[in-house]
This record gives C-alpha cells, structure tokens and sequence, in this order.
C-alpha cells in the first residue's frame, strides 16, 4: 500500500529537523535489510554499516574517552571524563586517585540503545551522545558494549550491564566525595532503558547502592496492542512489526511479550515495592509508539511507593537527542543534569 | 515546536571567491554521526530516501534479503551515493546470483566474481580534507593495567621518555633503573608488564647506546627477521588479513584483463601469492597471463632467495595452469628501486602491493626529494590499475618524541593484548620479537635509521590524493570475508570496521592496521583557469 505509507512517511518529516530525518530514516532503511524474516540478524552487514569512532585520550570539546576491556569478561567499557584543567595531563589517565576527595562527581552507566540488536558503545551517535552528556553534566560517562541479540538472548545484556555495574563500583579511580564512594547513576535509551531498569532492580536486591535511573524511551512491551501502538504504527520511524522482530529476537524462543523482561508490570512482573529501588526519570517520546508501555511503567512505578518524575516530550520523535537541533534536546539536558547533581 | 533549521555546517565560512573548487560544506551535525552530506543536497538525500523506503515496500521479500546478502555496497559515510546504489541494486530485474558460503579453502574467488554489476564508486567528489580531530590524535584501550605497580610502571614510562625529550639523560637513565626494579615486581607474562619491558629495553638503547651506533636494529633485511615475520603471520591475523584484503581488491580490479603484472613491494616469502594464483586460475574465461615482480632485499648469505620463492610459485602456479612469470628485482632500500627495474609492459594491467612498506620511505632527508614523492610519482605513471596499500593505523612519525612514545605504548600493548588472545601457537615468543623489533626502531632509531614511520590512515588519504591517487573502495563482500577469515583464525576481540571505504583490523575498538587501494587520476590539463570575482586567476 505504498500510498498510505507515503501520508505515513510525511508526517514525520513535518515534525523533526531535515537532518535528523535523514539520519533516523537511513536507520530504518537500513535496518530492514538487516532483519530477516527467519528471525537470524544479518551481523556482518551491520558492521559494515555501522559508524563507529575511536576513543581519544586528547581531550575534543572539553571531554576525552579511553576503551577499557576487562579480560575476565571480554566486555569493553568506553570511559568519557571532563578534561582535566591542567593541559600538562592531556593524555594521561588516571587509574589510581579518586575522581576528587571533596566534591561529588556523578558516574553514569550508560546502556546504548538499538533494541538489543543494533549498535555499540563506540558507535558515533552514541559516542557523541555520551560526550554530551559529560560536557552538561560535569559527570563521568562509562559506557557499556554489552552482548546483543540475536547471538545473546536475554539475559546476557543484563548480566552484561550488571557486571559493568560491579566494575564500575569497584574502581578506586571513579570514586569522589568526602565519603570516597562511586556515585552510580543508571542510563540508557531504548533498550539500554530496559537494561538500566533490570540491572538497578539486580542492584537493589543485591544492595548494591544506585542513585538514580535515567530512563530514555525505555524499550518495554507486552502481548496486548496499546491504543498508542495502534495509533502511531509505521508513522514515525517505528513500525509494531519490528518491536515484534526486535522483542522475538531477544526474549528465549518461545517466550511472548509478557516475559518480565519486556512487560514490567504485567502478569508476569516483579513486585517491586519491598524493593530500595532508586529514583527514576522516565523520559516519553509523543511520537512514540511505545509509549503506553512506557506510562505504565511510570505508573507501576508509582504504585510500588518508589520515586519517578516524567518527562513527556509531546512533539518528539525516537532518536531525538541525537542530534541537538531541537529544544527536546535542550529540555533533555537540563533534566539530566537537575537529576544527577549532587545539591538536589 | 517548530524545528529548528537544519544548521550546524562544518567547514569554513563562505568567501568571496569563486567556490568552484572549494569542497562543499558539510552538515556538521550528520558528520559526527560518521556521515558526510553536502548541506545542499539535504533535501536530495531525503528524497532519495523515501523513494528507496517505498522501493523497499515494493520488493518481494525474497528479493530484499538478496540485497542484503549479495550486493556489494561502498563507503556507507557517504550517504547519497549509498542510498542510490540501495536504488539502482533495487531497480535491477534481475536475480541475483547466489554466493557460495564455504570458505573451505580461503580463495577469495567467488564473491569478487560474482558480482556482475560494475562496482560503484564515489568518482569526482572531493574527499573531505578536514582531519577528523578523533583521528589525529591518540588512541587506546586500556587492557590489563589492574596492578598498582603496572599502572606505576607506565607512569614512569612516560615520565622517562618526557626526560629523554628534554634531553635530561641522567634523570631517563636513573628512571630506567627504577623501572627495571619496578618490572620485578610485576607479571612480565603478559599485559602491560611484558610489553613495558620491551618499552624500558628500547629505552635503554636509546639513551645507553652511542649516537649512531643503532642500525642493527633497523635493517629489517636478515633471514633471522624473515623467520620472525614468518611467525608473525602465523600467530596473529594482521598480515593475513593485509592479504586477504588486498588479494580481493586487486582479483576485483584485474577483471576483463589478459595481461597482469603485480608489483609486490616487500616479497619475503610470497605468503600472499598463491591465494591470489588461484583465484586467477578459477576466474570464469580462464586466467591471464600473469606477471609478479618481488622486492626485496640482497641475499646476504648468497642465496638467491627472491628467485627460489619464484620458483616456488611457478611450481604453484604451473599445476594450476596459470601462465605465469617471476622477476626478482633486488634492492636494499624501496627507493633504490628504479621502474625501469619493473619492466612494466604498456598492455598490462598492473597492481602495485605495498604491505607496511610506505612509511619505510617518509624519513626525509633534507637535501634530496623525498622518497616518497618520487616513489609514489613513478608509481603513478606505471599504468596502474590499482595500488593496494595496507599500513599500520598508528601515529608514530610525530616529531615529538614524547607523543611519538606514548602512542607506540598504547598501540604495541593492544597488539600485544590481542596476540596474547589468539590461540597458542608454539613460537608465539617469535612473532612477539618481530613486533619488538618494530618498538625498538619507533623508540630507540632516529634520522635515515628510523624506518617504522607509521602513519594513520587520515593522513595517508591526504598524502595519497595530494599525489594524485584517488580511492578505490572496499566494499561490504571485502568486509564479510575479512569478517569470516577472523573466526577462522582468531579470537573475539578482533573486529573488522569500514572507514570511508577502507577496512581496518583491529583489537576491540582500537584498529591496528588499515588496509586501502587507490588508483590513479588520470593527469588533465585545466581547461578553464578558476577566476574570483576581481577576475584574478586563482
């Protein structure tokens, strides 16, 4: 029905910047060639495909990065920090003094999106995005390459995440303050949302001290079709049919859309509300197709007695902090930073 | 909400002189997300898009995963040309052929000849000449600096060779003694220990040996560092990898040709021929005839041994039937070598194959041309169909010699770490001499002795274009084989990335070697001089 898709594609031009257009829409293209309909994911060609950029340990922008692989696990971290004032240590990192003895420096966990599939931590846009986030927040940005599907099912990226998680408290040289700890933020967009959410829920059982979730478009799901998924299907970049592929390729075979892992609060759910689970920001795309999901987890979240604040950007479409040509973007920033800063 | 204008333009801002010849600006914000798109062709790109998402709708389901699976697509960065060959592959009728999937015997026949569209290149756009700052400057990953006395021992690596720069040697040899003392306590098996001790050892020749006293180390040209090369390729897949990937571009490039001649530039063992022989004996329409000149240096013990390992690949090349001639050419340095010497036949097609060859001729000697130059220049006029050029993805020919140290420190511990990975081989302590050897001329070698000048592959694209060459892109079926020759071979941390056409190996995200082939632009005389608005002839 190419004419229908045709109105369909137009609307989404009409709401975000011709660039970011592009960008979103040369991902989709691309993506559905590499999606086949036998479940299997064309890897190589995503590789090929994906644009990727090299840590640098020269500070660009005020900010300089350094890939950390831990031999245990093969998992690679790309470190983002401040540049150091004194221009005499560009170059150098630090791996053994605290981040500062007085003041508070955030350390954010951040899970790259791509709907479990797609993506790495070196990825451009996501090496970007964490470079952002650090010049905004004065935080530290440790970004996590965890495994992906469909080569890893569930649960490898949370075991991924929760790993990165107990890395990135035990280095001496991430921690700050006067009480010498590493203050933990979880981040993640997409399915790095999701990510965030499993692994603090980990954290939590494990007593394991996070200070705080930053939920972008969190990728979450479930059996029924919402009214949003109805609604907004095809038209702004995202169709039910891919979440579906997306979801089958990740949850173990024979597993539907009420796995625990996909629909939080449904049938299937944890009960959180005995859990010190930490605070969260919950950031909702209007655009989004997903987005009933993600209310309801806001709403769970609620209801369990644990502390969250929505950020519902009503004109936004996914992949909106990509490209910082709108105030979505800015609004975003600010959130993040108010969040994550020590005085609030 | 209204959206914000499209802006963030890269590039300078607009002069008042003719833009005929100014590169087109960028879209700034697109480029940091790895793709270049004119500013102006914004709205083209996205037309295109749509008309590919409804292409797309249109196909058979069948005929999208042929797509996927056997087009062959070129340089993803550059988007417009990216989604209108997705176009043209679309609007083919045809089927397309499927691959063979068995990479049994390693010959990288099929997919090169399968291909029966014409490969697409981005002709006439000028490459972006702005150097990513990302690119220039020092890379690392950092793999096992868990010990405290580790992470100490680097810090007074650095400490060391900041001395030695500023020309305080009592202080660097002092260091060097604490360091030695250091290494003690720390495992020297592996990780950051081990290849500190070869970064103190290069040190300590630099600073302890007389000033020209170190060529030993230099002179690459001994049958003992012929055996550690050989080591070298068998342990880790950096060189099968150079290999593999030049073998399938220059396959690509002699198509339709009858006559061939391959230039090798360093031929040692000729470990990259036969491949390449017997992919040319199962072309379709039979092979060429094929000639290979090898570089190399004069036998130093009275063996021929240019001309055995020509023997040794006529022998291969006679029982596959391949017409085939060997010529040695010998040189003790790669601009010694004359093209006469090559006796290039105006009716072949030739191939020129450096691997990690150039950067041997970029220490410049201020009284002559450089080496370089002039190499690349006669390269240039031999009729070349493609020059296959494979170097390591490293800045080691910084003028600073703390900047220079630093960076071999962080890209020696890489490759180290991922030789460390790879499944044991029994004289892997071999391979790991041949990459000493390669540290010790980066750190301890100055002047005409210093030939490990590395250099990165954004400066080579510069250099190379200056001098009049222009990329021939490897595609998506070079990166899937590259991709596949890894899993054979090698561990998991190896991986394969595209950057504008080139395909680089590396360890984790931190490429090590980058592999390119360029062909040369043809020399034009300006018809029309480029004049600015004072009718001054630019």
């Amino acid at each position: 029905m190419a004419g229908s898709n045709e109105v369909k594609q137009n609307e989404s031009k009409r709401v975000v910047p011709l660039n970011t257009w592009v960008l979103i829409s040369n991902f989709k293209l691309a993506y559905n060639l590499l999606r086949r309909p036998d479940g299997t994911f064309n890897r190589d060609l995503a590789e090929f495909l994906e644009r990727k950029v090299n840590a640098n340990t020269i500070p660009v922008d005020g900010v300089f990065s350094f890939d950390y692989v831990d031999r245990a696990t093969g998992l690679l971290n790309r470190v983002y920090q401040p540049a150091p004032e004194n221009e005499a240590q560009w170059g150098i990192v630090e791996l053994e003094k605290p981040l500062s003895s007085t003041e508070i420096v955030p350390v954010i966990i951040f899970f790259h999106g791509g709907s479990f599939t797609h993506s790495s931590a070196n990825s451009a846009i996501y090496d970007t995005f964490c470079r952002r986030l650090v010049s905004v927040c004065k935080a530290v940005v440790v970004s996590v390459n965890y495994r992906r599907s469909p080569e890893y099912r569930y649960p490898c990226a949370y075991d991924d995440g929760w790993a990165a998680l107990k890395w990135v408290k035990s280095r001496t040289w991430l921690q700050s303050g006067k009480d010498s700890k590493v203050h933990v933020y979880l981040a993640g967009d997409s399915s790095g949302g999701n990510i965030a959410h499993h692994v603090a829920v980990r954290a939590a059982e494990a007593d394991v001290e996070v200070l705080g979730n930053i939920l972008l478009h969190p990728m979450f799901g479930g059996q029924k079709r919402t009214e949003s998924e109805k609604r907004l299907d095809s038209k702004y970049f995202v169709t039910i049919q891919d979440r579906d592929w997306y979801w089958r390729a990740y949850l173990p075979e024979g597993e539907d859309r009420d796995h625990p892992a996909c629909n939080i609060f449904g049938p299937r759910g944890r009960n959180l509300a005995e859990l010190k689970f930490p605070k969260s920001l919950v950031v909702v795309a209007g655009f989004d197709l997903v987005q009933d999901w993600q209310l309801a987890y806001v709403e769970g979240l609620q209801k369990a007695g644990h502390e969250v604040k929505l950020l519902y950007l009503k004109q936004a479409t996914i992949g909106f902090y990509f490209l910082p040509n709108n105030d979505h973007f800015y609004c975003l920033m600010e959130e993040i930073k108010n969040f994550v800063n020590p005085n609030c | 909400m209204v959206p914000y204008d499209s802006d963030g333009l890269a590039g300078s801002a607009p002069s008042s002189s003719s833009s005929i010849t100014k590169p087109p600006q960028i879209d700034g914000l697109l480029a940091g997300a790895g793709y270049k798109v004119p500013s102006s062709e914004l709205r083209h790109v996205a037309q295109r898009l749509e008309r590919l998402e409804t292409a797309m709708l249109n196909s058979a389901s069948h005929q999208l995963s042929l797509l996927a699976s056997d087009a062959v697509l070129y340089n993803p960065s550059d988007l417009s040309t990216w989604v209108d060959s997705l176009l043209s592959e679309l609007n083919q009728s045809q089927p397309l052929p499927s691959l063979p999937s068995d990479l049994s015997d390693l010959v990288p026949n099929s997919t090169a000849l399968d291909s029966s569209w014409g490969m697409e290149h981005s002709l006439s756009q000028q490459q972006n000449q702005n150097i990513s700052q990302h690119q220039q400057n020092q890379l690392m990953v950092v793999t096992a600096l868990e010990e405290d006395s580790a992470i100490r021992l680097v810090h007074m690596l650095m400490t060391c060779a900041e001395s030695v720069q500023r020309g305080e040697l009592a202080l660097a040899a002092s260091l060097i003694e604490n360091m030695q003392g250091l290494l003690t306590r720390v495992n020297t098996g592996c990780g950051i220990g081990k290849v500190a001790g070869y970064f103190i050892n290069a040190l300590s020749r630099r600073i302890f040996a007389p000033a020209g006293s170190i060529s030993g180390v230099g002179s690459c040209y001994t049958y003992e560092n012929e055996l550690l090369y050989h080591h070298y390729y068998e342990a880790c897949p950096y060189l099968k990898f150079a290999h593999f990937t030049a073998n399938q571009a220059i396959l690509e490039a002699f198509e339709g040709h009858d006559c061939v001649h391959v230039v090798d530039f360093n031929l040692m063992h000729g470990l990259q021929w036969p491949a390449l022989i017997q992919a040319l004996a199962l072309r379709p329409g039979g092979p060429p005839l094929l000639r290979l000149t090898g570089i190399g240096p004069p036998s130093s013990d009275g063996r021929d041994s240019l001309r055995e390992i020509g023997l040794r690949l006529a022998d291969l090349a006679r029982s596959v039937n391949v017409r085939f001639a060997f010529r040695g050419v010998a040189a003790a340095r790669l601009e010694d070598v004359k093209p006469w010497m090559l006796q290039v036949n105006p009716k072949e097609a030739v191939a020129v194959n450096s691997i990690m060859q150039l950067h041997k001729l970029l220490a410049s000697d201020p009284t002559r041309n450089p080496a370089i130059d002039i190499v690349l220049n006669w390269i240039r006029n031999l009729n070349l169909k493609i020059m296959t050029a494979v170097e390591q993805e490293a800045d080691h020919n910084q003028s600073g010699f703390l900047d220079r140290f630093t960076e071999a420190l962080y890209y020696y511990s890489t490759m180290f770490d991922s030789l460390e990975a790879c499944a044991h081989h029994p004289e892997k302590v071999l391979a790991e001499m041949y990459i000493q050897r390669e540290i010790c001329n980066v750190v301890s070698c100055e002047g005409s002795a210093r030939v490990e000048r590395h250099e990165p592959l954004a400066k080579w694209r510069t250099r190379l274009t200056g001098a009049g060459f222009r990329p021939l892109h490897l595609g998506s079926n070079a990166f899937k084989q590259a991709s596949m020759l890894l899993t054979l071979f090698s561990s998991e941390g190896y991986s394969v990335e595209e950057n504008e056409g080139c395909l680089t190996l590396g360890w984790h995200s931190r490429p090590l070697i980058a592999a390119s082939a360029w062909q040369a632009v043809p020399d034009v005389e300006p018809a029309l001089g480029v004049i600015d608005n004072n009718g001054v002839v630019l």
